[in-house]
């Protein structure tokens, strides 16, 4: 955490700096009559991984959906001047068609590459080549999740991926490739955070923000 | 206009997979035509000046009770939360979800017109103005319906009160489009430009109103 009040006093002198970081300053979120989130800073670089904890209800997935800009804060600001990438509970694939084309639609419309061998290599990160031509909906829970996480290959570099439970229902190898891509992501310049109750990118020593929960 | 594009050819790719969809509809708008001669008796002269009406009310009934699902599986699935985040945005969403609905839902039906109208007995010389009025009319009621499905998203019993919001505003669509189909003074009559201007107006509309609705949706009701 000494890192962290490193950054806020640097953050201090230069305000405005334009480099590719994420600022949260003061934030609160209401879900309906209930203030989720009260009073939260948060600051992250270029390169940083940091791992959203705390319980059950805390609100990790509405810190994260309100980074997306799913929900509106009640009060504070967020900047984040990077694309971002969020991942959520849902996958945001449609069970009617192939990841394959999942994948590619999901490429056209962020305007990212979408040459045969850009999605046969982000398809290939998580192996799933072999189901990829499936129609989704007979897929098990793992392997949409890997389908879902194959996006984070089409990122770019300085991006922002936001993770929600990334891990959750993904066997070892693939909870290994996923450590493994968010770690070159982070090196490549880019941020993760993530939400996460497992192990998550251990390797790298991921920064921790815990959010403590309403007590009632 | 690449991610527009791409938005379409989702849906048309989703609705081919589900295109037994496609025919419960089609075999709807046949059913609700051939029950109202069954229901009125086999009278020329009270059946004659109904072939019309009967045709739009079919038509209206058909095209929108498609429509509760428009968004909830896109819901469901995540998909939203995508389109949010990504060059497309949630207005032109809306707008490529009509498109590719009328390309699978209206179109269809207006290939079926001709038949109906066969099998109601409409002189040959009103088919031009009817197919006319009712290609407008269609792309109008799919544009409300896109209203209609966005503001009911999320909540519960969707589908009866998008019903209950939708079909009154159906009503300009019905009567100029009605008297613009039965117009006996050529195809471009007076009725179906004002057919055109509602059409207009709600192609303009339509697309920011879903999209706000959506926002909102999310926000009450969301994860």
């Amino acid at each position: 955490m000494t890192n962290n009040d490193h950054i806020k006093t640097a953050r201090k002198a230069a305000p405005n700096t334009a480099d590719h970081s994420l600022q949260i300053n003061q934030l609160s979120v209401l879900r309906g009559m209930v203030l989720v989130i009260s009073n939260l800073s948060h600051q992250q670089n270029a390169g940083d991984i940091c791992c959203l904890t705390g319980p059950n209800g805390a609100g990790k997935s509405t810190l994260l959906r309100t980074i997306a800009g799913r929900l509106p804060a009640a009060g504070g600001h967020i900047a984040c001047p990077v694309p971002i990438i969020y991942v959520g509970h849902t996958d945001g694939l449609s069970g009617a068609i192939s990841g394959r084309e999942n994948l590619t639609g999901w490429a056209k419309i962020n305007g990212f590459s979408t040459t045969e061998t850009a999605i046969d290599t982000a398809l290939s990160s998580f192996a799933t080549n072999r189901f990829a031509d499936l129609p989704v909906r007979v897929l098990s829970r793992g392997q949409r999740r890997r389908l879902a996480l194959a996006r984070l290959a089409l990122a770019p570099a300085d991006s922002l991926l936001l993770l929600d439970e990334p891990n959750a229902g993904l066997d070892q190898a693939s909870s290994r490739i996923l450590d493994d891509i968010v770690q070159k992501h982070a090196m490549a310049g880019g941020m993760v955070l993530a939400a996460t109750h497992l192990d998550f990118a251990a390797a790298a020593k991921p920064r921790s923000l815990h959010l403590p929960g309403l007590v009632t | 206009m690449k991610p527009f594009f791409a938005q379409i050819e989702r849906d048309l790719l989703i609705a081919w997979q589900n295109r037994q969809d496609l025919g419960v509809m089609l075999v709807f708008f046949v059913i609700i035509i051939a029950l109202f001669p069954l229901a009125i008796g086999a009278n020329a002269s009270v059946l004659d000046p109904l072939g019309v009406p009967v045709i739009w009310i079919a038509a209206l009934l058909a095209i929108l009770a498609g429509f509760d699902r428009l968004f909830a599986q896109d819901v469901r699935d995540g998909w939203l939360d995508q389109i949010a985040l990504s060059q497309l945005g949630l207005g032109w969403y809306a707008l490529a979800k009509a498109i590719s609905h009328w390309l699978t839902a209206g179109l269809p039906l207006l290939i079926m017109t001709p038949l109906m109208a066969m099998m109601l007995n409409i002189p040959l010389q009103q088919w031009p103005p009817l197919l006319i009025a009712l290609l407008i009319g269609s792309m109008g009621l799919t544009l409300l319906g896109v209203i209609g499905a966005a503001l009911a998203e999320g909540a519960r019993r969707g589908t009866a009160l998008m019903a209950l919001l939708i079909l009154p505003l159906a009503v300009p669509l019905l009567i100029f489009g009605t008297l613009a189909s039965q117009s006996d003074r050529g195809i471009i009559s007076p009725h179906l430009m004002l057919l055109g201007a509602v059409f207009a107006l709600l192609l303009a509309l339509a697309p920011l109103v879903a999209a706000s609705a959506l926002e909102i949706g999310e926000t009450e009701t969301g994860l």
